[in-house]
């Protein structure tokens, strides 16, 4: 099953390469294909995935923590935002970067 | 970067331009069309605020029956130093001045930039670097206030023979602290407001405001992180542990 889905994809591959390939001198830029949108929007997904996940074990075991000693919630609450906060200021610097260097 | 002027920034720059290109000219930076920027204007808004709230406060201040604004910052004085002194211990006390004045100055600065008319001046670098470099000086100073000059041998380490490798892994250490403070308020606020600028542009009338509601939660965040991290480098730089 995974075989005959992965030879599937394979063949896609390859009829899109024949698919897309344009005489040349109808395609040239004007200008040089300029990367930073594209590295931005990589970017803020990396970082932005990547700190959702960070973000979500500290709730869960936050959340965890609050079930199995209730008594203690507020304290443990208060140290899952702190975390929260870590995490996303991390997020943030990429954000700030993607601001910094794309117009 | 300045995108656009507030009315005060228009008025100040309007009447007050030689008195701000002076003032530029004091520290080296040559003359400017219109001198005034927005965070520096919000953030003599925010001083005199502050200024006037805690004259008032003081002039009401009374024992026997506090009146609501007592109470409410009787609740702020409790919550700073109940942090304090779960960071620090009893020793709390003497720098309480720096941390509630750091929470009231960031958390004011922060949610004034809800009020449509102003700016949140830590929206700005500036700002927030000048918030970090106070932290930053403070507790150095308090840690040679407490240690004398025996505070550098906080930076040598456990041993003596690592001292070598322990300096400049504490120097840079010590060097990246004051740089995520302002990176970290910067960007939080930065992106608050710009999230709820491109949302106003996309959908309907009042949906932003969801995200004006999480900007100023954020906004509080931020500042109670700050002043918890402010703590926790003033406790580490007075701790009698080493």
């Amino acid at each position: 099953m995974t075989k005959k889905l992965f030879f599937v994809l394979a063949l896609m591959l390859l009829a899109s390469c024949v698919l897309c390939a344009q005489t040349p001198g109808n395609a040239a830029p004007a200008e040089p294909f300029d990367p930073r949108p594209l590295a931005a929007g990589l970017s803020m997904a990396i970082a932005s995935g990547l700190c959702g996940l960070g973000q979500g074990k500290a709730i869960a075991s936050a959340v965890e923590g609050m079930g199995r000693n209730p008594g203690a919630a507020a304290v443990i609450q208060l140290a899952m935002l702190i975390g929260l906060a870590f995490v996303e200021s991390l997020a943030l610097f990429t954000f700030l970067i993607v601001f910094l260097f794309v117009k | 970067m300045q995108e656009s002027e507030l009315w005060i920034t228009r008025i100040f720059n309007d009447r007050f331009g030689d008195l701000g290109n002076a003032a530029l000219q004091l520290v080296g930076i040559h003359p400017q069309a219109r001198p005034w920027a927005n965070y520096i204007l919000m953030q003599f808004l925010v001083f005199v605020l502050l200024v006037v709230i805690f004259a008032v406060l003081r002039a009401r201040l009374s024992a026997a029956n506090p009146g609501k604004l007592q109470q409410t910052f009787e609740l702020f004085y409790g919550f700073v130093r109940g942090q304090a002194e779960n960071q620090m211990g009893h020793s709390a006390l003497r720098y309480l001045s720096f941390f509630g004045t750091i929470f009231i100055f960031i958390l004011v600065s922060n949610l004034i930039g809800l009020i449509p008319v102003f700016e949140s001046p830590t929206m700005n670098a500036p700002v927030t670097l000048g918030c970090a470099m106070a932290t930053f000086l403070y507790y150095h100073l308090m840690g040679v206030q407490t240690h004398g000059f025996k505070y550098i041998l906080q930076f040598m380490g456990p041993k003596w023979w690592l001292a070598f490798l322990m300096f400049p892994i504490e120097i840079v250490s010590h060097l990246a602290r004051p740089l995520a403070l302002t990176i970290r308020l910067f960007a939080n606020m930065f992106a608050g407001e710009q999230v709820t600028l491109v949302f106003v542009g996309l959908t309907y009338l009042g949906v932003p405001v969801l995200f004006m509601v999480l900007h100023a939660f954020v906004s509080v965040v931020q500042a109670y992180i700050f002043m918890l991290l402010t703590m926790f480098y003033v406790g580490s730089a007075v701790s009698h542990e080493h």
